[in-house]
């Protein structure tokens, strides 16, 4: 597609409300536009990669591909976890295939150049020819592995692959303000209390179904039952994240009435308060008094997102039954947007259709997404 | 030619601690050049385990020219 038509489009996306049109349908739909895009929204700003439970012990190794980077998620002895990319220094081999606990070093399995588990080389096997394991020109020193930029929030391990993003907190520091209540310690559910939906949908669309609550009747009548459309408000923070809250969230109550413990201090907001946002680019995050969600939506390619879900509460010892039920209820509402956001996707191969247009009182959130992908590109483009 | 098939079987056991205990065995008695290609096995399997004898294995190779002091020494594997 000719630049100044690209261009064209977006300046209808970035529109006041009333007059926007949504994203042009070849943002998902594709591949080149795509590319740009990934570049523009994904790379170069703070993407969501994985969680810090997913390596829950020192030791712990998970490799990743993401955004079609081999990287390797890696929990040091002193919990330090950072993100490297899963290849040998010496011929390229990737390092770890498979999630495991690296005891010692990681070993490469094709000439057993040797890592640490902070990242540095630690052993060469014969680099000066046999039983000489240093050799001039070989500094260890200077061949550790590659460390990717990331930075961890509320467990959410966000990478920078181009390495040029401001600091996380410059751009985010809104949302650490807004949510500064709930800056104290989480803890993952662990296995009960994580699952992953396989969706075929590009990942933007699963973005704009969460931030906004015009759907919620229609899809999640169960919800509605007790959360009216009217019981939510919008968020909008353009340029970095948009959302929606409710005014009348109602814990879960066990059989004998048990409830999760409550985070410390909240003030009377959040006694029956939630709220709901999508931080930009691809984590899609949930805050109640009793526990939050954090789900990393995987972009696999340009029509496929992995959403993988995870649940933390305010204390590391709650009850299992209690758990399991919560994670089933988030389950069943998760899934019910499945054919939403794919049905969406089959949508964007009409081409009569123009991106749609957006309900001035209803859209805002998703507007606002729209808009920062718009921004984005028009930023790249430059 | 037992060391030969006790080394393999530990290979395809995966068997770290074994492939520590049998690579330094096979490098007993032997002349400082071809000690040390047998030591560097034994001493990075040790390293890939955590296991301890790491430690000494590396000290014997330094000690004979095979390989250089940790710049950080006493950190191992981080």
């Amino acid at each position: 597609m000719p630049k100044d038509s690209r261009l064209a489009d977006l300046t209808a996306v970035r529109a006041p409300i009333e007059h926007a049109h949504g994203l042009p349908n070849a943002h998902y739909t594709d591949p080149d536009i795509i590319a740009t895009e990934t570049r523009a929204a994904l790379e170069t700003t703070w993407a969501a990669l994985a969680v810090g439970a997913d390596v829950p012990a020192p030791g712990d190794a998970k490799p990743i591909t993401f955004l079609g980077q081999p990287l390797l998620l890696l929990r040091d002895d002193q919990n330090t976890v950072r993100v490297f990319y899963n290849v040998c220094r010496h011929r390229g081999m990737i390092l770890v295939d498979t999630p495991r606990r690296i005891e010692g070093a990681i070993r490469c399995p094709y000439h057993s150049w040797c890592y640490a588990k902070d990242g540095r080389l630690v052993a060469t096997p014969h680099v000066g020819g046999p039983g000489q394991n240093a050799c001039d020109g070989i500094d260890r020193a200077s061949l550790g592995l590659v460390e990717v930029a990331s930075h961890i929030w509320r467990d959410v391990i966000f990478v920078n692959l181009s390495g040029d993003a401001p600091p996380f907190e410059d751009i985010h520091g809104d949302l650490l303000h807004r949510w500064a209540a709930f800056d104290q310690p989480l803890y993952h559910g662990g296995s009960d209390s994580t699952f992953t939906l396989d969706v075929a949908t590009n990942w933007k669309l699963a973005v704009e179904n969460y931030c906004e609550s015009y759907h919620l009747p229609w899809v999640h009548p169960g919800l509605n039952s007790y959360s009216r459309l009217e019981d939510h408000y919008h968020i909008e923070e353009p340029g970095h994240f948009s959302g929606q809250g409710s005014y009348v969230y109602r814990q879960l109550s066990g059989v004998d009435g048990a409830r999760f413990p409550d985070f410390k201090d909240l003030d009377a907001h959040w006694e029956t308060g939630a709220e709901y946002i999508a931080l930009y680019p691809n984590v899609l995050l949930g805050v109640h008094r009793d526990h939050a969600f954090a789900i990393v939506l995987e972009p696999v390619d340009t029509t496929r997102t992995r959403e993988h879900v995870h649940l933390y509460y305010a204390a590391p010892d709650t009850d299992p039954a209690l758990r399991a039920q919560n994670a089933a209820q988030w389950k069943e509402v998760f899934e019910e947007d499945i054919f939403v956001v794919e049905g969406m996707q089959k949508g964007r191969a009409a081409t009569g259709f123009d991106g749609g247009r957006f309900s001035p009182a209803m859209d805002g959130p998703t507007h606002c997404f729209h808009a920062w992908i718009a921004a984005r590109m028009e930023m790249i483009g430059d | 030619m037992a060391l030969d098939r006790a080394v393999l079987a530990a290979h395809a056991r995966g068997d770290c601690a074994a492939l520590v205990t049998l690579y330094a065995q096979a490098a007993e008695g032997l002349a400082p050049q071809n000690a040390a290609f047998y030591l560097t096995h034994a001493y990075i399997f040790a390293l890939e385990a955590g296991d301890p004898r790491a430690d000494t294995l590396r000290d014997r190779l330094v000690a004979m020219g095979a390989d250089q002091p940790h710049s950080v020494p006493g950190i191992e594997t981080g």
